[in-house]
Order: C-alpha cells, then sequence, then structure tokens
C-alpha cells in the first residue's frame, strides 16, 4: 500500500534579508487506531514529511498544532483541524496583531483548499475574490451570479 | 434580531468594474448611494482614463502634486510608505509617471465602506455587510451575529470556478493576477510584465494592505519570499500553490 503521510509545514521565509535561517515543523499523524487528536511538533531544521512510520492512507481526525514559529511581527502557530479524513479549518492560534481586528481575522485566516475540505463548496459562497475583471467580465462571472439571486 | 441571513445584494458600475455591496439584515438605501457616491467621487479626482482627473494631470505635468488635492497628497504619502516596505515591488511609478491605481482601490472602499457601511452594523437592524468590489472583497460582521462570510478564490486557470474558499467575518481579501486582463502587472525593476504568478491572494485587516501586498507578490514572483503580513495563497501559472501567514509558510500535503 503506497503511503501517505500528510505533514503541516511551517518553514520561516520571511524578508529574506531579515531572516537568514529556515526552520520546518511537521504534524503528522499519529499511528494508533482510536487516537482522536495528537499533537507533535518537530524541531528546527528537521526533515519533512518522511517519518511517523504511519501505513495509514488518510490523515487521522484531531486537531493538530504546529510549533511556534517566531517572525519579525511576532510568534505564529498554526492548527488545523481533521474531520473524517479531510481538513475542515486551518487557523492559526497564535498571530501577530496590531488590534481586535487582526485578532478576529487571524481565526479564519488560512485559505482551505477545495480538495481539502469535505464537499464542493460553491453553494455557501458570499463572494468571490480574483483578480479584477472588467464590467463586462462581471456579467458571466460568478459573483454576478450570486449578486442577481440576492438582488 | 436578525432571522434571515441570507444578504441583500446592491450593484452599482463603477471604475469601470462592478462594485456589489451585501447587507444581512435591513438594507439601508441611502448609506449605500452614499457609498457609491464616495467611489465616483474618488474616481472622478484619480481616474487615470479621465484626462481632467487630479492624476492624469500630475501625470502630464499640468499639476504640482504639492498643489493637488489633500486626498491624493494622502495617497501619494501612502504610496511612498508602502513602496518602503514593499521593497520597490509596489510603487506608484510603475509606468514612469504617478499613477496610484494600485492602492487607490482598496484605499478608497476602505475608506468609502467606513464610513458609510460599518455604521449600520449595529446587530438589531444589520448584522453584516461585505463588499465586493471587482474581486476585492470587504466585510464586516456584528459580534453578535452567529454568520461567517464564505469567500471563494477564483480558480485563475478555470473561468468561474473556485480553488479555494476562505471563511471570513472581519477583514479583507484582495487577488491580484492575470486571469481577467492578461500580463498587465509591470515588475517596476524590470518595466517588463510580471509572470509565473497567476493569481496571488492576500487576506489582511484592510482592503488597502491586502490589495499593496497581493500585487506585491504577483511582482515578486512564485518563489519569493511571502508578504510578511497577512495571509497568502499563490497560484502559479504551472498550478502550484502556496500558502502563508505573516510570512510562514503553511504547507499541508501528501509526502509519498
Amino acid at each position: 500500500m503506497k503511503r501517505i503521510v500528510y505533514a503541516v509545514l511551517g518553514t520561516l521565509a520571511g524578508l529574506v534579508l531579515l531572516f537568514s535561517y529556515r526552520t520546518s515543523l511537521q504534524v503528522v499523524p499519529p499511528t494508533a487506531s482510536g487516537t482522536t487528536s495528537g499533537t507533535v511538533s518537530g524541531g528546527s531544521g528537521g526533515s519533512s514529511g518522511s517519518s511517523g512510520g504511519s501505513s495509514s492512507t488518510r490523515l487521522k481526525d484531531g486537531t493538530y498544532t504546529g510549533q511556534s514559529t517566531d517572525t519579525r511581527w511576532g510568534p505564529v502557530q498554526v492548527r488545523i483541524t481533521v474531520s473524517d479524513g479531510r481538513i475542515t479549518a486551518a487557523d492559526a492560534v497564535d498571530y501577530p496583531m496590531n488590534n481586535g481586528r487582526d485578532q478576529e481575522i487571524n481565526r479564519f485566516a488560512i485559505p482551505q483548499l477545495q480538495n481539502e475540505t469535505l464537499q464542493a463548496q460553491s453553494a455557501q459562497i458570499d463572494m468571490v475574490s480574483g483578480a479584477t475583471y472588467t464590467s463586462e467580465g462581471y456579467a458571466t462571472s460568478l459573483q454576478s451570479a450570486i449578486d442577481q439571486a440576492r438582488s | 434580531m436578525i432571522t434571515d441571513t441570507t444578504p441583500h445584494a446592491d450593484v452599482e458600475h463603477v471604475w469601470g468594474t462592478v462594485v456589489s455591496v451585501q447587507t444581512v439584515g435591513t438594507p439601508d438605501p441611502e448609506a449605500v448611494a452614499a457609498f457609491f457616491a464616495e467611489l465616483h467621487e474618488i474616481d472622478r479626482i484619480f481616474s487615470p482614463y479621465r484626462p481632467d482627473s487630479e492624476v492624469s494631470r500630475i501625470a502630464e505635468g499640468q499639476l504640482a502634486l504639492g498643489d493637488a488635492d489633500p486626498l491624493v497628497q494622502e495617497v501619494a504619502a501612502r504610496c511612498a510608505a508602502y513602496e518602503g516596505e514593499t521593497g520597490g515591488l509596489f510603487t506608484a511609478y510603475w509606468r514612469g509617471c504617478f499613477d496610484p491605481t494600485g492602492l487607490v482601490k482598496g484605499w478608497a472602499i476602505d475608506r468609502a465602506a467606513a464610513r458609510h457601511l460599518e455604521p449600520l452594523v449595529d446587530g438589531a437592524s444589520v448584522g453584516a455587510v461585505g463588499v465586493d468590489a471587482g474581486g476585492d472583497v470587504l466585510v464586516f460582521t456584528h459580534p453578535d451575529l452567529d454568520r461567517t462570510w464564505h469567500i471563494g478564490i477564483a480558480d485563475p486557470r478555470r473561468r468561474g470556478a473556485v480553488v479555494a474558499t476562505v471563511p471570513l467575518r472581519n477583514g479583507a481579501v484582495a487577488t491580484s493576477g492575470i486571469a481577467e486582463r492578461g500580463a498587465h502587472i509591470l515588475d517596476p525593476r524590470t518595466g517588463s510584465a510580471a509572470t509565473g504568478v497567476a493569481s496571488a491572494t492576500v487576506v489582511a485587516s484592510t482592503l488597502e494592505i491586502a490589495d499593496v501586498w497581493a500585487t506585491a507578490s504577483v511582482v515578486a514572483g512564485f518563489d519569493a519570499p511571502l508578504p510578511p503580513q497577512g495571509t497568502v495563497l499563490l497560484i502559479a501559472e504551472d498550478g502550484r500553490i502556496r500558502r502563508g501567514i505573516s510570512g510562514v509558510e503553511v504547507s499541508v500535503g501528501a509526502a509519498s
């Protein structure tokens, strides 16, 4: 059976001139059955995505919290939630913030890819962010369809 | 108490694109009209497509920046600050003359929404307001309202499709890219069109910040350091994807 290991990597990229080192972390799904949550933090400079020894073919349900990473603006720590083998949330639990508005934003900050989520989410989309369309382009856009349904 | 949380949409053509305002609760037509009116006024001052706009007259050498409308001077100062922050990836002088268009859209939506739409969100008659200005999104939600906006991120390689979603209660989402109007973003460092990144999406506290860093991320290229502010979703022309938060890369995927 082909082994699939899901890993959450946090790589300090930031500004090259400011950060001269890299750190990575990984969160590997627990191998034991019946485990509903796990938190594994890798050390800095570790290899990525190849350890864990899991023979599971999909990510275990649970909540995985990565190692806190320092940035120029403060620490960043990422948590993913897995349900039914798919990622249902990816949040920053620790995030540099200037005000309350930043604080609220961080809870929902990471875009979730369609193929990570449980179902196609098109049905519940409120608005679409994309490259600026022209007035003509709007007419055939998904945003136009949503607006028409709600006007 | 707001029971029906399906938003009502009002749509207006502004700036050569379309701006829609969505209201959860009871819409306030006067406030929405005032919001749109402010965007039209900003267009009269800043549009590079209007020969009589202040920006066009500055570009033509007919008006000194120091004699321009205070709003133009404010925008010019903000552009200069972002030019420093982005290491020159963002500049108002990307085509040689003064053209702050890349900042004005986000700045103006932030400003007009803060003046006319955000005050409506009282939790009683209005629970939330959202704006989508030609693909740039800004939302406000009252703490008591149990509703989260689901912002789709357009797939730059499949028109009409969505590649990801961002659940958001308060904040801004901006996307820059080449999907709708071709390779129109110039790299100020080389003067040629930026390539490699099909689209860059940034989630931040304001649309101005999100928009500037989305543009800068397209210019920087797919393999460049991630923006230090906000969260980012980069999609390469070949379909590769990167995500990051505050400059920290987040990757979730299968390792063989």
